[in-house]
């Protein structure tokens, strides 16, 4: 049995495998149920990104908060979400993340620190601030992270936020999931200043690129910059270079991109096909193991769809609670 | 100066000195703003020696999008530029984006091609001039993390000193340097690279964030150069017995954990903003051409700074110094040159003078 080259035990590379298979799979779905018209509301699908977002929150515990974005399913599936309760919450149904009154713009888990995903561009970063304050008052060696697109990050807040973040010194991580769109607009014409780390640079937090579909290097560069933040060595910003795999919404005819850009990632970037050839040409995993993984991924989204489908609808009375947060 | 139809290759690396050294030891972060004044400040001294056309590299992270706009400001003002082509190329963010540039630039028969990055940067151009079987000579700028291998100098000058050789005016041998490489080969070729600098044997055993900086994780450093100023991995070979750029053979340092096989306790600069004390079990001259067999089993083979090829303990991995693999233009010796020939001297009847300027010879 040859030796494990990797950072992390085979228990935990098949875990991180399945978080990530179970983001591709769960958006893989997403994709089929919406087109159906099975699905209510609007749905941004992470499938293309999953290293970025496992390969930073694996890093965290519940008591790490972390505020997620528009496209936030994997950010939410890597921080330990009930999978069943998102997708309840996405069909609109009770027993869903926020008892179906969210949908997928909104799922959230204060017991997994997920401070929820985010319908408007950019306003993750305030919030992550304000827990990262809270963090510091603690002072237990918790973060957070706030995830923002390149779009997004061009909003006043999310600049506000490094000002903030750097004049505190709070023990925060701005990631960028760059995927070169804003929407449907290149970042080429829409970032003047198109290198995020600069944008960093220019409130004095430090910054660094990183490819983000290769698991590996997210994983060693976001344990440094957390390790930093749990020190007491204050906030940085960390730009994730991906790729998303569908529109910017479901229902984006993508007239924007390149013909065979997609069909291109799909085949040479893909993030999990990369990860599975790191760990099996090593020997650390076979492919059956994550074979089984697979098998195993597609039984529990079926199963969550099924369930999803069958439960019920939030009724009339159920418009008046969880309209306040009782402390 | 004379119009000359030559055309220079400009490969500006827009995401250099990004990698994670800026969080773990506050290494320097050139904003793209500036990598494009520099690019700016060689146009300028390019379209002062007379060259008319360059050829760049595109990207896609804002380097080429606000150049674009700067030389359309640049334009509104009459300012002096030479006309600027971006290659048609698929741009993947990648250094495959470098290997293609080069190769295209190859093609358009560029006269010579500056880099601005970091060791890695050069080391991609050099590589793949190599595969074309090219001698086409650059001219390194640092904009990168390590910078053993580029030089840090005003960009003006290294455009003026690429401008004396490309328009004739400075022949290759008055204008260019030979250089060496290390070459890296697995299994006899299978696998195979070069290092312009440093080739590094690590006993990590996987690619990661790419960047080389646990100290720990050090084996051996086989060095084409080793100078006592630079920083970087070079540094440790620079601190013991020190190897000039242009002289002959390389050096190979081994290092240990283990107190017993140590001769020494080295402390070294080997990144920015990052002194470790390096244990080194022994230090000898790599002659040209001479095969170094790496005898730990298994492990990355960082080349300049960064980790590269993975190897396990079925490989037979080998390290061989290379003299006279590139030419570079030397950028001093083409300054001086052109100063004792008066290159820069013209007649004062002719002489360009500055506007409301008047002449009291």
């Amino acid at each position: 049995m040859p030796s494990n080259p990797f950072p992390l035990s085979k228990e935990r590379l098949l875990e991180v495998y399945r978080t990530m298979r179970t983001i591709r799979e769960f958006e893989e779905r997403l994709h089929v149920d919406f087109s159906r018209g099975d699905i209510p509301g609007f749905v941004h699908l992470y499938a293309g990104e999953e290293a970025t977002g496992t390969g930073i929150l694996c890093h965290l515990g519940d008591g790490d908060r972390i505020a997620s974005t528009h496209r936030g399913h994997g950010h939410c599936i890597a921080k330990g979400v009930d999978v069943g309760a998102m997708m309840k919450e996405i069909y609109g149904k009770k027993g869903g993340a926020c008892n179906g009154k969210g949908g997928s713009m909104h799922i959230a888990d204060l017991s997994k620190g997920m401070m929820g995903a985010n319908g408007i561009l950019g306003a993750g970063a305030p919030l992550a601030c304000g827990a990262a304050l809270a963090a510091k008052y603690r002072n237990k060696g918790e973060i957070a992270i706030t995830f923002v697109g390149d779009g997004a990050s061009n909003q006043g807040t999310f600049l506000e936020s490094l000002n903030l973040a750097g004049v505190w010194n709070l023990p925060v991580i701005f990631v960028v999931e760059n995927n070169g769109y804003a929407e449907s607009t290149s970042r080429d014409y829409a970032v003047s200043v198109d290198s995020f780390v600069d944008r960093a640079a220019g409130f004095g937090l430090p910054g660094i690129t990183v490819d983000g579909t290769d698991f590996f290097a997210v994983y060693e560069a976001a344990g440094e910059i957390i390790r930093r933040a749990r020190e007491g060595g204050g906030p940085s910003l960390l730009e994730c270079k991906t790729v998303r795999f569908f529109g910017h919404f479901e229902g984006d005819a993508q007239t924007y991109r390149p013909e065979g850009e997609i069909e291109n990632a799909r085949a040479n970037i893909d993030c999990l096909k990369k990860f599975a050839a790191q760990v099996t040409s090593q020997g650390v995993i076979s492919a059956a193991e994550l074979e089984a993984i697979d098998k195993s991924v597609l039984a529990l989204i079926e199963d969550s769809v099924v369930k999803a489908k069958a439960a019920p609808l939030p009724t009339e009375a159920d418009l008046t609670t969880d309209v306040y947060v009782s402390y | 100066m004379t119009p000359s139809n030559s055309t220079i290759g400009i490969i500006a690396n827009p995401t250099s000195a990004r990698d994670i050294r800026r969080v773990i030891a506050n290494a320097s972060n050139l904003q793209i703003t500036d990598r494009v004044n520099i690019i700016l400040r060689i146009l300028t001294s390019l379209s002062s020696m007379g060259l008319g056309h360059v050829w760049m590299m595109p990207d896609k992270s804002g380097q080429a999008a606000i150049l674009i706009r700067h030389l359309k400001r640049e334009h509104n003002l009459h300012h002096s530029f030479p006309k600027v082509s971006f290659l048609d190329m698929a741009v993947t963010s990648t250094v495959d984006d470098t290997f293609t540039a080069t190769r295209m630039m190859c093609e358009a028969g560029v006269k010579a091609i500056i880099v601005l990055g970091g060791d890695g940067t050069h080391r991609a151009v050099v590589r793949e001039l190599m595969q074309c079987g090219s001698t086409i000579p650059i001219a390194g700028l640092s904009t990168g993390t390590n910078n053993a291998f580029p030089e840090m100098r005003e960009s003006t000058i290294t455009g003026i000193a690429v401008g004396l050789y490309a328009t004739g005016r400075l022949s290759a041998d008055e204008a260019l340097a030979h250089n060496k490489t290390i070459e890296i080969s697995i299994n006899d070729g299978e696998r195979s690279d070069i290092a312009l600098v440093d080739a590094v044997i690590s006993t990590d055993r996987y690619v990661g964030a790419r960047a080389v900086w646990k100290t720990e994780s050090l084996n051996s450093v086989f060095l084409t150069f080793a100078d006592p100023q630079v920083i970087g991995l070079s540094a440790i070979g620079g601190l013991l017995q020190p190897v000039g750029r242009r002289a002959p053979g390389g050096l190979a340092v081994h290092i240990s954990d283990d107190i017993k096989q140590q001769k020494l306790i080295l402390e070294a600069p080997i990144a920015p903003g990052m002194i470790r004390n390096i244990g080194i079990s022994n230090w000898e001259v790599m002659p040209a051409n001479k095969p170094f067999e790496v005898t730990l089993k298994g492990g990355v083979v960082a080349l300049d700074g960064e980790r590269e090829l993975t190897f396990d303990d079925k490989d037979k991995v080998t390290v061989t110094l290379r003299e006279n693999s590139f030419f570079t233009v030397d950028v001093t010796r083409c300054l001086q040159t052109a100063a004792a020939w008066g290159l820069f001297h013209s007649s004062p009847t002719t002489a360009i003078l500055p506007e409301g300027d008047t002449c009291h010879a």
